[in-house]
């Protein structure tokens, strides 16, 4: 295992790499998967790998889980690696595929049962069930549970042998905004319990609530890495701020207003990056003032988020 | 060992809930076996619808009469010559006897009587099992008149220890065909988890992948017992079907078919990536095994040409081989030959099953 020095400041901790990845590449035919990403993972953090769909996260996420062999680079995995170890590193992760993979015709406490059966350490059933809420569905065939609920039993599978780290490969895709703040929580109450876990996702949103530190994928490459905080603080000095107006000014008169760097109008809504808030919000409100068609609508000032910091590194939106 | 015998667990759980398969295995083959006795399991007492029209009704006449209806194979009735023809025509009798008037009179002159048999050439079947009936009886009759004793006899007497029925035929067609399915189908789980991903959830947990397909084998094999079971009681009860052979060798040969069944039935899953695909590939393999197999008739009744695919399809060698086991029928291979075309069958479909299959 490797010591190093996460903040290198004035408190220096020790803290242990359990994840290292070095210079990965896949490729499938003509199309690089993964194109020489290389990072590394500290215990106890929950880590997100960011991009959009096909961007190669769950390729690169499959070969460090040891289900798919690298063309080249190196994956170590609690300080082995696979081939040899494979067998001792599964025993001490936790996995969740994208695709739910249950057996449709075992019920909720039969599937976790079985799998709990793998492992030489294991949760009961009933804490495990009680983690993702679904303990009153325990008798229901996984078959004939709701999406959400076949992504919680999934997610329960990855945490049965009480695993060292949980990779989680976009848990909350397709699930109603309540479900996902349900999984938020189990993935918060892992990082409580000290664990580490492995995150993909491609929303924004997510990656900024629960990650400690992310890295931006795109094309199979790393374009950006750091905790939500630095990354948007290195992109943008600005903050945003959105409103409505009837009818909205030129993009010229906004960008001629003291502060702002940056304007985007989109039919009634107007968004406008400034390094200044109160010098162009003192323009904007003179400006609403002398407009005849009701002034500003839905007024407010918000800090650029990963959505921005991806528009601004890749020119496109991360949905596209 | 945990792990397989969990896995186990999980597969019969799976199947017993699943509606379809459960129905496939266990309903099919007793339907089969129902009707297929219901149909067959009277040949014995079966008879032939036919016409009797005497003219004679002297005591020898009647006598004569009477002998004929006495054949258990023919249903008789009596009547007028011109009806019974008319009758003959529209198919109600397969053949009509006609005993003309003054049999003792013509007998008396030294003359020989006439007993004429009216029928229909067309149905050829029967009148191969009729003619030589109605010729044996108006032999008999003739030496019942004449008072000679007989210097030749022929003695009957059948080489099996029972006379084999159709339906006893059949139990063993009916036993082949159930292991055949059951084997056949055996790769629909595995492509059905391959395609769900299933098969890769499980090989992202520390067992061993194998114990996967050795769990499925271990069901395959005891419902293939347990089908046999049920269809050797449904033969036994209802349609009075005696086991006479080895057991341990019925055992034996059931297990090794079904090995090789599901075996071939694993072939397909290596080459299928969809159980939408697999389906056509399976038909394939099982229709031409269900007529070419001589599971359900005699192989004689094949064209000459099409015996060597007979000798080629692992299912003769199955149905020949239970059929020497259970009912002592003659074989039309040796039962060490049944045993080493399965076990080839077997070896050779694991060899491409392992080259080719995928878990992904």
């Amino acid at each position: 295992m490797v010591l190093f020095c996460m903040n290198a400041g004035d408190s220096c901790k020790i803290t242990v790499v359990v994840i290292k990845v070095e210079n990965l590449y896949k490729t499938y035919g003509a199309i690089k998967a993964v194109d020489g990403i290389s990072f590394e993972i500290a215990t106890g953090e929950v880590f997100g790998m960011l991009g959009p769909n096909g961007a190669g996260k769950t390729t690169t996420t499959e070969i460090i889980e040891g289900l798919r062999e690298p063309d080249s680079g190196s994956v170590s995995v609690l300080g082995m690696s696979h081939g040899r170890d494979s067998d001792k590193i599964k025993q001490r992760i936790g996995i969740q595929l994208q695709a739910p993979s249950l057996l449709p015709l075992l019920n909720v406490e039969e599937v976790l049962d079985l799998f709990g059966s793998f492992y030489k350490r294991r949760i009961g059933v009933k804490e495990v069930l009680e983690r993702v809420s679904l303990t009153e569905s325990r008798k229901v065939l996984s078959k004939n549970l709701s999406g959400g609920q076949q992504q919680r039993l999934s997610v329960a599978i990855a945490l049965i042998n009480d695993p060292e780290i949980a990779f989680l490969d976009e848990p909350t895709t397709g699930l109603d905004p309540q479900a996902r703040r349900n999984l938020w929580a189990v993935i918060q109450e892992m990082k409580d319990r000290g664990k580490t876990v492995f995150l993909t996702t491609h929303y924004m949103e997510e990656a900024e609530t629960l990650c400690d530190r992310l890295v931006i994928i795109d094309y199979g490459k790393i374009i950006a890495a750091g905790s939500p905080r630095e990354l948007i603080r290195s992109n943008f000095d600005e903050s945003a701020i959105q409103f409505e107006m009837a009818s909205p000014p030129a993009k010229k008169s906004l960008l001629a207003m003291p502060g702002v760097t940056q304007a985007a109008i989109d039919g009634t809504e107007v968004s406008v990056y400034s390094k200044d808030i109160p010098a162009s919000m003192g323009a904007l409100l003179k400006m609403a003032e002398q407009d005849e068609n009701g002034g500003l609508l839905n007024l407010h000032v918000r800090q650029a988020t990963l959505e921005d910091v991806f528009l601004k590194l890749t020119g496109r939106k991360i949905r596209e | 060992m945990k792990t397989f015998f969990k896995l186990f667990i999980a597969n019969t759980r799976q199947f017993f809930r699943d509606r379809m398969a459960l129905g496939f295995t266990f309903a099919f083959p007793v339907v089969f076996m129902v009707i297929f006795g219901l149909v067959f399991s009277g040949a014995d007492e079966f008879q032939y619808d036919v016409g009797l029209s005497s003219q004679d009704s002297t005591q020898t006449g009647v006598a004569v009469a009477e002998a004929f209806k006495q054949i258990p194979i023919f249903s008789v009735t009596e009547g007028e010559l011109e009806n019974q023809l008319e009758e003959l025509k529209k198919g109600s009798f397969r053949a009509v006897l006609y005993i003309p008037e003054g049999l003792v009179e013509t007998i008396a002159r030294g003359e020989a009587v006439d007993i004429k048999l009216y029928y229909d050439p067309s149905q050829t079947t029967s009148i191969q099992i009729i003619q030589p009936v109605v010729r044996e009886f108006v032999n008999s009759i003739n030496q019942m008149l004449t008072q000679q004793p007989a210097l030749v006899r022929l003695q009957e007497e059948s080489i099996q220890l029972k006379e084999l029925g159709n339906i006893d035929y059949l139990v063993p067609g009916v036993i082949a065909m159930s292991i055949m399915f059951l084997g056949l189908f055996s790769g629909l789980p595995l492509i059905q988890q391959r395609e769900k991903k299933i098969l890769k959830r499980l090989g992202a947990t520390p067992i061993h992948r194998v114990n996967i397909i050795y769990s499925q084998v271990f069901l395959r094999l005891l419902l293939a017992l347990a089908q046999t079971a049920i269809i050797i009681a449904i033969a036994y009860f209802l349609f009075d079907v005696a086991i006479l052979g080895n057991w341990l060798m019925l055992l034996a040969l059931i297990l090794l078919g079904t090995l090789t069944f599901v075996g071939l039935g694993y072939m397909v899953a290596a080459f299928a990536r969809t159980e939408e695909g697999a389906m056509p590939v399976i038909q394939l393999i099982q229709f031409p095994m269900l007529f070419l197999s001589g599971i359900f008739f005699p192989v004689e009744f094949l064209p000459d040409f099409m015996k060597p695919i007979l000798n080629a399809l692992p299912l003769s060698y199955l149905g020949d081989g239970l059929r020497q086991v259970m009912v002592e029928a003659s074989p039309v291979f040796s039962l060490s030959t049944d045993f080493l075309v399965l076990g080839g069958w077997l070896l050779a479909s694991l060899i491409i099953s392992i080259r080719f299959f995928r878990w992904e």
